[in-house]
C-alpha cells in the first residue's frame, strides 16, 4: 500500500488542475508562492521520512510513501491516515487542511485520488479502478499527459479515466501508439514501475559551542581544523567536495551574528587549504570581539576528478592557485592581483584585472614571428597610473622642452621627437571620462625616453608613460 | 696537468657544497654553468649573450637606468615563457605594467599573474613617501616570496625599477639570501628588475642594459637602448 500527501491547489502555488477550474474554491490571491510551496513540500518529505525509508518524491507539490509493514505497528491503512494527519497537523497546525491525503493500492491511483480528493480518502485493494473512473481525463495532466492525448480523448467524447480505461487496447494502441496504451494503464491506476526511493540531500554542516570565548585567528584556527577534519572525512566518503563554505562566528558579548560565505574556484576538501582560505579571509575582515559560538555550512558538489597529461606542462592545482590568490589578496588587496585583460577601448593603458586560473590548455599565441633583432620590437612602457604634470616649451608646434617639478622626473631638451598623435573617446557617453589627447614620443636631454600628451580640453600637458 | 687540475677542482666543489658553502663558488668557474636549465629570453641577440637565457632555480637581474630597455627585455621572457606554456608572475611593485604594450610584445596575459603594488602619485622628497616606497617594497618582496613558494610558475619578475636605491639598499641584505634559498634548485627562473645590482644568486646572471647615445635620425620605436652583455 502507498500513502500519497499532496499539497492543495492553493498551497502548490501553481494553476489549479484543469478538472477543478469550474468548482475552484481558492481565489488567485490566496496562493502562495512556488518557492513556499516547496517549502511545504520539504516539510511534507520529512513527514513521510518518520513514517517510512522508502519514499518518492513525484512532484514538486506530492510525496508518496510505502506504507507496508505500518498496519503491524499502526494498524489499519484508516489509522495510517489518521496518524499521518495528526503529523501534519503538529508540523504545520494552520496548513494542515490544505494537505490532501490518499492510500490506496498502487501509487499511481494514489496520486490522483490525492490530487482530487480533499482530507483523507483510503482505496481499499482491487477498488482502484472503480476510484479512479469517476475522475475526469483531464487529471492525467499531473502525470504529464501532453495536450494532443487530452484533445483527442476530448475529441472522442471520453471524459473520465474510467471510459478511457474501458477503451479496448488493441484498437487505442492502433490509433495512438504504445504510448495510448502507457496512459490508458495509468488511467486504471497501475505502476509503470516499482517505487524507487529518494535519498535525502546530505548536509555538511556543523555547529560547535566554544565552553569560553576566542579571541584572535590562531585559537580560531584550531576550532576551525577541528570542525573541517570530519566534515572533509564525510565529503571524501560521499565523493563530494565543497563548492562554497558559510562560516557563521557568534560573537560572545553582543551575541551578533558574523557571517563569511567563501566561493571556490574548483571544488576542494583539503582541510588545510579550506582552514587557510577561512583564515585569510577572516584577516581582511577581523571581528571585534570573542567567539563563544562557530557554525560552519558547506555547499557539496560532486569532486573532482583530475586526469594529469604526460605532454602538457604541470600547473597549479586549484587548490594551490586559491591559497595562493587568497595570501596574495591578503597582502596586497582585493583587487590588486590577478590576469591583466584588454579592454575593447582606444584609451591609453586601459586595462582590467580578471581572475587568475591556471589551466593547462595549450598557448594561443605562439610568437610566430621568428627571431627578432632587439631593435625589431615595439615599444614596451611604463605607465604611471598617475600622470606627471609637466610644462612644455613649443616651437612650430613640437616640444622642444619638458620639465616637471617632480623630483627624479627632471626632463630637459628634446633630442627629438615624434609625434602628434591625437586620440579621443567616450565623449558620447555620459557616465564615463572623456579623453581628448594630443601625445607625443620624446627623448629628453636627461636621457629618457617619454610619451607626453596634452589634455586638449585643459590645455594641460603630462607624462604618462615611460618608454622602457 | 690539465686533468690533475680539473680533478682537484671538482674536488673542491664537492667539498664546498657538501659543506653548504657553495654559494662562495663565483661565475669564473665557467663549469657551473652545465647542467642548469636556462630560460630563454627569445631575442636572439641577448639569448647568445646569456648563452641561452636566464639560469632556472636561481636569481638573475635586469639593471640599468630609465628607457634602457628593461622592460622590454622583462616582456620578451614573459612573451618566451608564456609561448612555451609555462605560467609566469610579474610582481610590479609600483603598479607601472602597461598590459597593451605587454600584449604587443605577445605576452600570453592569460598566463601571466600580475601582482600590483600601489600606485604612488608622490615623489619620495615628499613627507611620508619614503615609508610609503618602503611599504611597497616589503609587500612586494613578500609577494614575490609567496608566489616562489607556490611553484610551478616558469618566469617570476620582481620589478624595482622606479624604487629610489635608497630605499632598496635599506633592506637588511638577508632579504636576498632568503629569497635566493627559496628559489634554489627550483624551476622558475628569478628575476629582479632595478637600476642597479642588488641580490642575484651566485649562479645567476646580471644583465646590464644600457641606453644607446640617441640619434635624432632614429625614430623612437629603435631608440630604445641598447645591451651590454653580460657581466659574468
Amino acid at each position: 500500500m502507498f500513502a500519497c500527501l499532496s499539497l492543495a491547489p492553493a498551497k502548490r502555488g501553481l494553476t489549479p488542475p484543469r478538472f477543478l477550474e469550474g468548482s475552484n474554491p481558492f481565489s488567485l490571491n490566496a496562493r502562495s508562492t512556488p518557492e513556499q510551496a516547496l517549502n511545504d513540500r520539504s516539510i511534507l518529505e520529512q513527514i513521510a521520512r518518520d513514517f517510512s525509508p522508502r519514499v518518492e518524491l513525484p512532484s514538486p507539490d506530492s510525496v508518496v510513501l510505502d506504507i507496508s509493514g505500518l498496519d503491524r505497528l499502526i494498524g489499519e491503512p484508516h489509522a495510517i491516515g489518521c496518524e499521518l494527519q495528526r503529523a501534519i497537523r503538529r508540523a504545520d497546525a494552520a496548513e494542515s487542511a490544505a494537505v490532501h491525503i490518499a492510500i490506496a493500492p498502487t501509487r499511481i491511483s494514489a496520486r490522483l485520488i490525492a490530487r482530487a480528493e480533499p482530507g483523507l480518502t483510503i482505496v481499499a485493494r482491487g477498488n482502484e479502478a472503480s476510484c479512479l473512473a469517476r475522475l475526469p481525463a483531464q487529471a492525467l495532466v499531473d502525470l504529464g499527459a501532453p495536450d494532443d492525448l487530452l484533445v483527442t480523448l476530448d475529441r472522442w467524447g471520453v471524459k473520465s479515466l474510467g471510459a478511457f480505461a474501458s477503451l479496448p487496447s488493441p484498437a487505442l494502441s492502433a490509433r495512438l501508439g504504445q504510448d495510448g496504451v502507457r496512459w490508458q494503464r495509468l488511467a486504471r491506476g497501475e505502476d509503470p514501475a516499482p517505487l524507487v526511493p529518494s535519498i535525502p540531500d546530505e548536509r555538511f554542516e556543523t555547529v560547535f559551542d566554544l565552553e569560553w570565548p576566542v579571541e584572535g585567528l590562531e585559537p580560531l584556527s584550531f576550532v576551525l581544523g577541528r570542525l573541517l577534519d570530519p566534515l572533509c572525512a564525510r565529503l571524501e566518503v560521499r565523493d563530494r567536495a565543497v563548492a562554497a563554505l558559510t562560516l557563521q562566528l557568534r560573537e560572545a558579548v553582543s551575541r551578533e551574528w558574523h557571517r563569511r560565505r567563501l566561493e571556490l574556484p574548483a571544488p576542494m576538501r583539503d582541510v588545510r587549504v579550506l582552514r587557510t582560505l577561512l583564515c585569510l579571509d577572516l584577516e581582511g575582515h577581523p571581528l571585534d570581539g570573542g567567539i563563544d559560538r562557530v557554525g560552519l555550512f558547506i555547499e557539496p558538489t560532486p569532486g573532482r576528478v583530475c586526469q594529469f597529461s604526460l605532454l602538457a606542462t604541470p600547473t597549479l592545482a586549484p587548490e594551490q592557485a586559491a591559497t595562493l590568490m587568497a595570501r596574495l589578496r591578503a597582502l596586497m588587496g582585493q583587487d590588486r592581483c590577478g590576469v591583466p585583460e584588454l579592454v575593447d577601448t582606444h584609451r591609453p593603458g586601459a586595462f582590467s584585472i580578471g581572475e587568475f586560473s591556471p589551466s593547462s590548455r595549450p598557448p594561443t599565441r605562439a610568437l610566430n614571428s621568428g627571431p627578432r633583432s632587439f631593435f625589431q620590437r615595439s615599444p614596451s612602457l611604463r605607465r604611471l597610473r598617475h600622470p606627471i604634470p609637466a610644462r612644455v616649451v613649443l616651437e612650430d608646434k613640437r616640444p622642444v622642452r619638458v620639465v616637471t617639478d617632480r623630483r627624479g622626473w627632471n626632463g630637459g631638451k628634446v633630442l627629438w621627437c615624434a609625434g602628434p598623435w591625437r586620440s579621443s573617446g567616450d565623449w558620447w557617453k555620459p557616465s564615463a571620462e572623456p579623453w581628448n589627447h594630443e601625445g607625443w614620443d620624446v627623448a629628453l636631454s636627461d636621457g629618457g625616453l617619454y610619451r607626453i600628451h596634452q589634455d586638449r580640453l585643459s590645455q594641460q600637458w603630462f607624462v604618462e608613460a615611460v618608454v622602457d | 696537468m690539465p686533468v690533475a687540475r680539473s680533478a682537484r677542482l671538482e674536488d673542491l666543489e664537492t667539498l664546498l657544497r657538501a659543506r653548504r658553502l657553495d654559494r662562495t663558488l663565483t661565475s669564473s668557474f665557467t663549469g657551473l654553468e652545465a647542467g642548469l636549465a636556462k630560460a630563454p629570453v627569445g631575442l636572439p641577440d641577448v639569448d647568445a649573450q646569456l648563452r641561452g637565457g636566464f639560469p632556472r632555480g636561481q636569481m638573475s637581474e635586469v639593471v640599468g637606468s630609465r628607457s634602457s630597455g628593461r622592460t622590454t627585455i622583462v616582456h620578451a621572457l614573459l612573451a618566451a615563457a608564456t609561448a612555451r606554456g609555462e605560467l609566469t608572475a610579474l610582481v610590479d611593485s609600483l603598479d607601472t605594467f602597461d598590459a597593451p604594450s605587454a600584449a604587443a610584445a605577445h605576452v600570453d596575459l592569460q598566463r601571466l599573474l600580475w601582482v600590483r603594488g600601489p600606485s604612488i602619485a608622490h615623489g619620495p622628497s615628499s613627507p611620508g613617501g619614503q615609508g610609503l616606497f618602503h611599504t611597497a617594497t616589503e609587500r612586494a618582496i613578500k609577494a614575490f616570496n609567496l608566489i616562489l613558494q607556490a611553484g610551478h610558475f616558469g618566469v617570476v619578475v620582481l620589478d624595482l625599477a622606479d624604487v629610489p636605491m635608497a630605499v632598496v639598499r635599506r633592506l637588511p641584505f638577508t632579504t636576498w639570501l632568503r629569497l635566493q634559498r627559496v628559489i634554489e634548485g627550483g624551476e622558475p627562473a628569478g628575476l629582479l628588475v632595478a637600476e642597479t645590482s642588488i641580490g642575484r644568486s651566485p649562479r645567476g646572471l646580471t644583465l646590464q642594459v644600457q641606453r644607446r647615445h640617441t640619434d635624432s635620425t632614429l625614430g623612437p620605436q629603435l631608440a630604445v637602448a641598447s645591451a651590454r652583455l653580460p657581466r659574468l
